[in-house]
């Protein structure tokens, strides 16, 4: 690993701290877990003058139940959530994703801000100084060519955090907090698909907590393609919600990871509902996910395969959350 | 005679510095305290340039900067093989691969450093770059080394037997392509060095991690333009090795150099990206391999054909393209052998040797073909190996003695244990199980360098605190070299172990022992520590029967009590005896040694050395996959191995050495593989290169065969890289097993495994469309 850049660590206890801190440096970044922060700064990926620390910030470390959601502060160890009782009660999906991420070291410190802000990777990208400056940079970093598509304008890097799919098909809302107060949006709105800008959040904006709408009888899971049981980002993530009312579909919803530059809710779930969920159904969803998904070669994986065992992922996700359906 | 009750041979004992080790007081080279400057090295971002310039005024004159070295610095070659040393420490006229060292700077912090390599300037002329074989084999290719014509660095062609009647005589012959993608160690410790100039009296001392203190020792020398005297080499405590040291490597020297341009100490820590640049792993291999068998199984004759990209420097590859047609040899009776082997430059960090040196790829396609043709047959794989067993013992083609061969038994003992002849076709669907074997050397026969001296020496000291201490150059880079020496002196000599303590590696008060390579330990510097323990049982017995008025004959120690045999009485204790022995004159120091006899040094051919050895271990395996044909992706559910290393001196370190064995075996099968773009690896940190976690560790049953060697000691042969070799072609039997796919890539990875699946998806759907047109 390479040295760190000299950066003033400033441990802000409010919104408005983050803010004026954010002003008076020239080049800051937000720090709570810093798992994949430090881990791409010491890659010469950036070189903050400042690293404020979010973490003591009120409400960060909440998870408080309103009657019909969950609140979740950003600052919340993806440890705990996979361990909370609420969490396991009523989003027991949230807490196997959170589960999938690196190994438990990584776990104990980073937070579920960090996973839905996770930079987006490259294979081009997530290398050393010498690596980059020897391959002319990137579109994303220093340099003005994308190596995985040379003849376009956009980067590609993928997104890879893991809750985020699962928070998208259960409907989340993000709280937003910045130099005019807070404001809620929905999760979806966050994501931005270009690798070199994948958030919308605002120069003065940060994230503060994600609600969840307590849902009976949705049920939702996570299944996670890597070529290891641990450490690896997803080679494709898939999250599936869907509702059964007898025999038919309902309210189906399949979101990925590591397939496109953002998290990618799929569109035309819609037309499965009020169906049972057979083969026919099966193929139809194995082809939303394979046209929509557009995994590029920022991983040493093929993308074609990539975008195989995502279908295969959902569809057997889908099945096997269909026929716990018609048991609960 | 001595004896202890309970023998220290044989003892299941954890590893005499596994204290050290698990309580983190273990200290490895970048743990060593020392006021030291900061080396760092500027890296080659071409793959492939004339070296026109490299300007350091700048970093030169940088404050804090204390010395910047280029390959103006040194005009020396160097390399492990004596007859292809090839290498510059720092490049000098032309730049081969990315990452190739091209100046290094020492300063006072690493700020500084950093900052001085971006101050250096190189100006170059660009070069074509081959990173495949294919193309730097090709016609017109700019040639790598001016001495190596297309880019070939050595062919091999090797026959034996009557081919042409061998193909001839079989009722089936077949021939496959398999293709093995170049590996690297993944040794958990990153390479370091530690360089400390002592100016006044012109001395270095290099403390590093290397496997081969001696042959640092002489690279060193040479390119410092030293005397060996001059220089002092110790190995500390080492993170893995597995070959990734068992050569001077470019940074050893690199801070040697540093250190006496800035006289001073200069401590080089690479990253782990500069460690996989340094690379020195298992190269991309192709492999033709045609075989010819009867009905029955016999097998009739071999022809193979290896090509090795073996990267931009020789290190030991012309030993690698040699192993890979002598270890054909060696395992069963085949009557003709045909080897042609090419192993070719390119613009791709150097290759070198790792676990299995050569033989790995070579005997994963001759087990796949074995078991696609017993099947072709009807036969059962174990019925095939059975078939084609050696009677030993028995002398190879190729010139290799065998006295002992437990491939028999460990047939028997996985085939067992495994349910093999139960189980094999009746399990679920994607399901299977598959078998392979496997063998390599206890140590290469032949030495590197002829010196006329021993091939191990060993020595042990006697003093009055009656403590026994072991003095061996012998390398533990974590495969218990130093436990194996403390029980073997301890059984010999007939003392409690806790009287024992081992110093090795400092060139400065330990004996010179070649290295840790080829599994030579254990066999040469086992038997020379039991010579020296022999000589020094018969001082104490010598000096215990003048006390007890006997000859020394009718003299016994048992637990380290001395008794005349038969007699009565508490005897002498190990105390009065040693400082009877002590009082003849002083400190007593004996040397013991081992050499190889000339007729295990291999055949008369042109590289017949290499293959040669005084033993070799046998190891058969059971592998069960399950195959998920959604995803494709493999899980090993268990494994079934034996591993015959003659007598286990140690069987709960043998367990672990079959363990990992078989577990970097796996990696190598199902994920593990580099991957460069224009010669930059894509897989240079431990996220990129998947090496596999507890997680997909399978439950592995380990039997240990005990065919004793006549000639090792106590019996005992290798036991750490004959077992990796059969696991590949098991698994990738097990694979065609379950799924029926016969795999012919390594790694098996999941993309590859749904490919084939459509792939025969679409030529069934293609064929029953034809079918159904006519």
């Amino acid at each position: 690993m390479s040295l760190l850049p000299s950066f003033a660590l400033i441990r802000a206890a409010s919104v408005a701290e983050v803010v004026a801190a954010r002003r008076s440096h020239a080049d800051c970044q937000l720090l709570a877990g810093g798992t994949d922060l430090i881990a791409n700064l010491r890659h010469g990926l950036g070189s903050p003058t400042a690293l404020i620390d979010i973490t003591g910030l009120p409400g960060m470390q909440e998870i408080a139940a309103d009657p019909a959601d969950i609140r979740i502060g950003v600052g919340v160890t993806l440890a705990r959530l996979v361990d909370d009782a609420l969490i396991r009660r009523y989003f027991p999906a949230l807490a196997d994703a959170a589960a999938t991420v690196a190994a438990s070291t990584h776990r104990a410190s980073a937070t579920l801000g960090g996973n839905l802000c996770l930079d987006t990777r490259c294979v081009f990208y997530n290398q050393s100084e010498w690596w980059r400056q020897s391959n002319d940079f990137c579109l994303k970093h220093r340099g003005t060519v994308c190596h995985v598509a040379p003849t376009g304008n956009r980067c590609h890097a993928a997104y890879s955090g893991d809750t985020a799919p699962v928070l998208l098909v259960l409907g989340a809302q993000a709280e937003l907090g910045g130099a005019d107060g807070t404001r809620w949006i929905a999760l979806d709105e966050l994501f931005h698909d270009d690798g070199a800008a994948h958030l919308t959040l605002g120069a003065d904006e940060m994230l503060l907590s994600v609600r969840l709408p307590i849902e009976p009888g949705l049920l939702a899971g996570y299944e996670k393609a890597r070529l290891r049981g641990a450490i690896d980002f997803p080679l494709a993530g898939v999250a599936v919600s869907l509702r059964r009312k007898g025999d038919a579909l309902a309210e189906l919803r399949i979101a990925l990871t590591g397939t496109n530059s953002r998290p990618w809710l799929v569109s035309g779930c819609e037309a499965l509902n009020g169906r049972p969920l057979d083969a026919e159904a099966l193929r139809q969803i194995s082809k939303l996910v394979q046209k929509q998904v557009a995994p590029m070669r920022t991983t040493i994986a093929p993308a074609h395969y990539r975008r195989r065992v995502a279908a295969a992922l959902a569809c057997r996700l889908a099945g096997r959350l269909f026929a716990a359906a018609a048991t609960t | 005679m001595t004896k202890l009750h309970e023998p220290a041979v044989g003892r299941r004992l954890p590893l005499v510095d596994g204290i050290e080790k698990v309580s983190g007081r273990a200290a490895y080279t970048a743990d060593l305290p020392a006021h030291a400057l900061v080396g760092r090295i500027l890296r080659s971002p071409y793959a492939h340039a004339e070296l026109l310039d490299v300007d350091v005024a700048a970093a030169r004159a940088l404050p804090g900067v204390v010395a910047v070295i280029t390959g103006a610095d040194c005009d020396k070659t160097f390399g492990v093989l004596p007859i292809s040393m090839d290498e510059y420490p720092l490049a000098r006229g032309r730049l081969r691969y990315r990452g190739e060292p091209v100046a290094a700077v020492a300063a006072v912090d690493e700020e500084t450093a950093e900052r001085a390599l971006a101050l250096i300037r190189l100006s170059v002329r660009e070069l074509p770059a081959y990173f495949s074989a294919e193309t730097a084999r090709a016609p017109g290719a700019v040639l790598l080394h001016d001495n190596h014509p297309g880019n070939v660095l050595r062919a091999v062609h090797d026959e034996f037997g009557d081919l042409a009647a061998g193909f001839a005589a079989a009722d089936l012959v077949r021939e496959a392509h398999y293709r093995c993608a170049e590996v690297a160690h993944g040794q958990i410790e990153p390479h370091a060095a530690l360089a400390e100039y002592d100016a006044e009296r012109q001395r270095l001392t290099l403390y590093s991690v290397t496997q081969v203190p001696y042959y640092l020792h002489l690279m060193l020398a040479r390119c410092l333009g030293f005397e060996e005297s001059q220089i002092r080499v110790v190995k500390p405590f080492v993170g893995g090795g597995f070959g990734a040291r068992v050569e001077p490597l470019n940074f050893e020297i690199v801070a040697a150099l540093l250190a006496r341009a800035a006289r001073g100490t200069v401590r080089l820590n690479l990253t782990r990206e500069e460690t996989f640049l340094t690379h020195r792993g298992r190269p991309e291999t192709e492999i033709r391999v045609k075989l010819g068998m009867t009905r029955q199984g016999r097998l009739t004759a071999v022809a193979c054909d290896v090509v090795q990209r073996g990267g931009a420097y020789a290190s030991y590859g012309i030993i690698t393209i040699l192993y890979a047609g002598s270890l054909l040899h060696g395992i069963y009776d085949i009557p003709a052998v045909k080897y042609d082997g090419c192993r070719v430059q390119t613009n791709t960090p150097p290759c070198g040797a790792m676990r299995g040196h050569g033989s790995v790829d070579a005997r994963h396609a001759f087990e796949c073909l074995l078991d696609t043709m017993a099947a072709e047959l009807g036969l059962d794989p174990f019925a095939v190996r059975r078939a084609n067993l050696l009677a030993t013992p028995t002398q190879t083609a190729n010139g290799i003695i065998i006295n002992s061969y437990g491939l028999p038994e460990c047939l028997d003992w996985v085939q067992e244990a495994s349910g093999w002849q139960r189980r094999k076709g009746r399990l679920p669907p994607g399901r299977g199980l598959g078998m392979a074997c496997s063998h390599y050397v206890s140590g290469a026969g032949k030495p590197i360098h002829r010196t006329g001296e021993p091939h191990a020496v060993v020595e042990l000291r006697l003093d009055f605190d009656g403590g026994i201490t072991i003095l061996t150059g012998a390398a533990d880079i974590g495969q218990g070299s130093s436990t194996m020496l403390t029980q073997a002196v301890a059984e010999i000599v007939g003392v409690d172990l806790g009287r024992l303590r081992i110093i090795a590696t400092d060139s400065a008060v330990t004996p010179k022992d070649n290295g840790s390579y080829s599994s030579r330990v254990t066999f040469m510097v086992g038997n020379a520590a039991i010579d020296a323990a022999r000589q020094l049982r018969d001082i104490l017995l010598g000096a215990a029967a003048r006390k007890l008025e006997s000859p020394p004959d009718r003299i016994e120690c048992v637990d380290e009590r001395f008794r005349v045999i038969g007699g009565e009485g508490p005897g002498l204790a190990f105390r009065e005896v040693a400082a009877a022995a002590l009082a003849q004159g002083g400190s007593i120091i004996v040397k013991g040694t081992f050499t190889v006899p000339v007729e295990y040094q291999g055949g008369k051919h042109r590289g017949g050395a290499v293959g040669s050895t005084m033993a070799l271990s046998y190891a058969a395996q059971v592998v069960e996959v399950d195959v998920d044909a959604d995803t494709g992706m493999v899980r090993v559910e268990k494994v079934w191995v034996a591993h015959d290393c003659g007598r286990a001196i140690n069987p709960l370190a043998v367990e672990g050495q079959v363990q990992g064995s078989v577990w970097m075996g796996m990696a190598q099968a199902l994920g593990e593989e580099t991957r460069y773009e224009g010669g930059l690896p894509l897989h240079a940190s431990l996220l990129g290169y998947p090496i596999p976690t507890i997680v997909e560790s399978p439950p592995i049953e380990m039997h240990i065969v005990e065919c004793l060697d006549p000639n090792g000691p106590f019996g005992a042969k290798e036991a750490s890289e004959g077992s990796l070799a059969s696991f590949l072609p098991a698994v990738t039997n097990a694979i065609a097993d379950a799924v029926g796919l016969r795999m012919t890539e390594l790694p098996i990875t999941p993309d590859r495994i749904l490919e084939a699946l459509a792939r025969r998806q679409r030529d069934s759907r293609i064929a029953a469309a034809r079918g159904a047109a006519s």
